[in-house]
């Protein structure tokens, strides 16, 4: 393991963080999800390179810009939750091996679509702005940061905030949050769980499109990517505590930033591994990670 | 007359909630015990402790003198500690019969390869469900059997690993009055052999009549104890019972 | 009637003893062998994901380990897999025992997310710890020495003996008062606990007995397949299909992982026949498990034998408690049982038969 320069060190750390915000907008959804219906979404990276094809696929044939076509993806993927958890996953005893191989089969089935229309071809979106880089020089220290990641790192805190708006403000994010907490409580006093649950359902879906446009600037990606995804979404979500939004904002910024920085400390192949390692230790020791409930199932 | 069961100023805290607090209970051996407070006084929460469900934030628990706190709820089993539950749990989708084979004191390596019941395991099992009245479902699921047959289930099955102490948690709740009957004439002809009851109950009429001796909690508290008539005028009972 | 559809593994196992001789392609071989391997593989599984309900979603690491354990050893060592097979998954097994006596004290989703995570950190270190693995190219051992065109039979044969002693091992698990304990897990593990079944360790055994089976498979396969690399040895497709293949057939019954893999395997390598494309199967696949999960969640196997027991008498998970006296009022034999009374019993065995069920 060998220290590099201080200067290398900021600007990877920051690099970090900015990746690591992005993180917590592509897992924000899988966590909700998690909370209110105690379903572990393992198409979640599915759906993640699902929007990002379709980002890629409106930007080749239509120039639309990535930040612009979430006004596509995000309404569609939200129906296509609401659809998904409806018809799919409602009907079935919530036992917990029964859901996550549902999802886990939904993950396999929509990887062989996405194969089949797409091929393996790595794919990535390159606009005028992708290579850019902003540097800023403070005292002796030169810090250079690509201008994707910064506007992605920005995209994802409105999202993350409007996010939180809708949670905290709205007639349905209470509706949400009292079913996260006790779901028959919630239903004494009215709440409609179906509907709770689709809806949210559809706005997990909603939030992992807005991260799908920014993960199609910044990876490359083909139909077998989700699987590495997945793994990092839920190593985010399961350090942040199932069901808690800000574990998994924290959680994800811890993540970017270890991986970021272990990858110029270590030899790379170590980082893969040790969000592995993390996901797996934390299930074990600590199930309840760093801010959630405990995870009490049979 | 030598305590079978104590505990020692046991503590546990749910949140902002002290469910039970400093509480120090003794069951002698030999009796029938009753636990009894009103609403949220700790009364399950302290069976939870005592079977190692729950790790208390302080205090201990004794078996016969020896520390079981915390001990795996498997070996308190095959200590010849054995519980029921306020809500019913058996082993829906396997027969009445094949409930009352699993519980076990003592299983070896051996044992555990070898066939699933011996002959004198169905026997005694038979034995014990004719005495409960249900042989004739012994091959019956689990889920199919009404609600009281479902209750003295879980009583006879318990019985099969042949415990010194049993707690019993509402065993006359939701159950109609002939059956209360049954299942008093049970707990007392079990006793006469030798098994030691620790009984939560609501039906005041069946404590005062079923135990004799009473302990009562209230906020996590032991606040009385005693035989029934004592118990019965105690007016600090009365109190917590009725509240200011 | 009844007595003679109880012998019905007879039949089966002539028609497949010579299954080789009267197809004589490759082709049919190499499919024979599969469905062999991944019968057994599934059997394995089942008896950690269908009697105790743990369902790991991460098998395909013990394969991978086997595989490559096998691989090496052959390499290294010169041992030849056929008989280091079973010794070395005893080592699989090892592993088995340590990873789930670390992991069953989890539950639910926790267990199958951290399964999945212990894959990936086999498949991880297999591509990088190229000193012992050769990394990503893989590894390759010397070719069976017999003469090639019995290439693929020798294979088949070996499966099949590994597929009767898998199947032997699961029918006598469920059957012992291991498996007893193992249901009555399943139904409710905190009752099971309460009433005095050490859960902990019973599920440690059978996750380490559930891994024996799929890494002498993985073994095998690497002797098969001559060339394995980590992207195929540690595939969580091979360990989904496993699941797949019991859930089919029959999650927690004896046969019901054979029969799933009887008919998955043919199936499955109809459609890439008929397709051409891995991905097309891969979605295919993923589109039987919902159907499978959504609309016939028993498997084949436990709803035909709902459906004709609900026509008789309803019975239960026919462990191996199952009445004596209910099975000998089928043989009208009188039994002259003492029954003595309460907490008077010595292990007498009566009438000097000590049935096993």
């Amino acid at each position: 393991m060998h220290l590099p320069s201080a200067n290398v060190l900021i600007q990877v750390a920051l690099v970090g963080l900015l990746t690591g915000g992005v993180y917590a907008l592509m897992a924000a959804g899988l966590t909700l999800i998690f909370g209110v219906m105690r379903v572990i979404n393992i198409a979640h990276g599915a759906f993640l390179v699902f929007s990002a094809y379709i980002t890629y696929w409106l930007f080749t044939n239509y120039s639309l810009d990535p930040f612009l076509s979430v006004i596509v993806t995000v309404p569609l993927l939200f129906i296509i939750g609401i659809v998904i958890q409806h018809f799919m996953l409602s009907g079935v005893r919530n036992e917990p091996g029964l859901t996550v191989l549902l999802t886990f089969s939904l993950a396999i089935a929509l990887e062989g679509i996405m194969g089949t229309l797409w091929q393996s071809t790595g794919r990535s979106i390159r606009t005028w702005y992708t290579s850019e880089v902003w540097q800023v020089n403070i005292g002796e220290l030169t810090i250079r940061l690509p201008v994707v990641r910064i506007a992605g790192f920005m995209a994802a805190i409105i999202a993350l905030v409007l996010l939180y708006l809708v949670l905290t403000r709205s007639d349905l994010g209470r509706a949400i949050r009292a079913t996260i907490q006790n779901k028959d409580a919630a239903q004494l006093v009215g709440v409609n769980i179906a509907w709770v649950q689709a809806l949210t359902f559809g706005i997990g879906l909603a939030t992992v499109a807005a991260g799908g446009a920014l993960f199609s600037l910044i990876w490359t990606f083909n139909a077998g990517s989700h699987e590495e995804w997945i793994s990092k979404m839920l190593s985010v979500i399961v350090l942040g505590g199932m069901g808690s939004l800000p574990g998994a904002f924290i959680a994800a910024l811890i993540m970017g930033l270890t991986e970021s920085v272990a990858a110029v400390a270590m030899t790379s192949y170590i980082s893969p591994i040790v969000f592995y390692l993390i996901l797996f230790l934390t299930l074990i020791f600590r199930p309840q990670g760093l801010m959630g409930t405990v995870i009490r199932e049979g | 007359m030598t305590p079978l069961l104590h505990t020692e100023n046991l503590v546990r805290r749910f949140g902002g909630i002290t469910a039970v607090n400093d509480c120090s209970i003794i069951v002698e051996e030999g009796s029938i015990t009753g636990l009894i407070g009103p609403n949220g006084s700790g009364k399950t929460t302290l069976f939870n402790l005592i079977t190692s469900i729950y790790k208390p934030d302080s205090g201990n628990v004794y078996l016969r003198q020896k520390k079981i706190t915390q001990v795996p709820s498997h070996q308190l089993c095959h200590q010849g500690l054995s519980r029921t539950f306020q809500i019913t749990r058996l082993f829906w989708d396997l027969s009445v019969l094949e409930n009352m084979i699993v519980p076990v004191r003592q299983v070896g390596f051996r044992s555990l390869l070898g066939p699933g019941m011996h002959r004198y395991e169905e026997v005694r099992a038979l034995d014990l469900l004719e005495r409960v009245g249900l042989e004739h479902l012994k091959n019956q699921p689990a889920r199919k059997l009404s609600f009281g047959q479902q209750k003295l289930l879980e009583f006879a099955a318990i019985l099969m690993s042949e415990p010194d102490l049993v707690l019993l948690d509402e065993p006359a709740g939701g159950v109609n009055p002939t059956m209360i009957r049954f299942i008093m004439d049970l707990i007392r002809s079990l006793n006469q052999e030798g098994v030691t009851f620790l009984v939560v109950e609501h039906n005041m009429s069946v404590v005062m009549e079923l135990c004799d001796h009473i302990l009562v909690l209230d906020q996590g508290q032991k606040i009385a104890e005693g035989p029934p008539h004592i118990i019965q005028s105690d007016p600090i009972v009365l109190e917590a019972y009725l509240g200011d | 009637m009844g007595r003679i559809i109880r012998w019905w593994p007879l039949p089966v196992l002539i028609l497949l003893l010579i299954y080789p001789w009267v197809y004589r392609e490759p082709y049919f071989h190499v499919l024979g062998f599969n469905v062999l391997l991944f019968a057994t593989m599934a059997t394995s599984w089942n008896i950690m994901g269908g009697y105790t309900g743990y369902k790991s979603l991460g098998h395909s690491a013990f394969f991978g380990l086997g595989a490559y354990l096998v691989a090496i050893a052959a390499n290294q060592l010169g041992w030849n897999p056929l008989w280091s097979s079973p010794i070395l998954a005893l080592v699989v097994t090892l592993v088995a025992f340590g990873l789930g006596w670390i992991m069953v004290r989890t539950s639910g989703s926790a267990f199958v997310i951290a399964t999945i995570a212990m894959l990936l950190i086999f498949r991880l270190l297999a591509l990088n710890l190229r000193g012992i693995t050769n990394g990503a190219p893989g590894l390759s051992q010397p070719l069976p020495p017999w003469t090639p065109e019995f290439s693929r039979m020798p294979f088949y044969y070996y499966m099949l003996i590994w597929l009767i002693i898998a199947v032997a091992t699961s029918a006598y698990i469920r059957h012992s008062r291991f498996g007893l304990g193992l249901l009555a897990m399943h139904d409710d593990e905190g009752k099971a606990e309460m009433v005095g079944v050490h859960t902990t360790l019973y599920k440690v055994l059978a996750f380490g007995v559930s891994a024996y089976f799929v890494g002498l498979g993985g073994g095998v396969w690497s002797y098969f397949s001559t060339h394995i690399s980590p992207v195929f040895a540690f595939d969580i497709i091979v360990g989904v299909e496993m699941i797949l293949m019991t859930m089919l057939g029959g999650l927690g019954t004896v046969w019901g992982p054979v029969l799933g893999a009887f008919i998955f395997i043919p199936a499955s390598d109809l459609i890439l026949f008929q397709f051409g494309s891995t991905t097309i199967h891969l979605a295919i696949l993923g589109g039987l498990m919902i159907f499978i999960l959504l609309f016939l969640p028993r498997g084949i196997l436990p709803t035909i034998s709902h459906w004709l027991e609900e026509r008789r008498t309803p019975r239960t998970a026919h462990t191996g408690a199952r009445s004596m006296a209910e099975m000998q009022d089928k043989r009208s034999a009188a039994v002259t049982s003492e029954i003595k009374p309460a907490g008077d019993y010595d292990p007498v065995i009566i009438n000097n038969k000590q049935e096993t069920l």
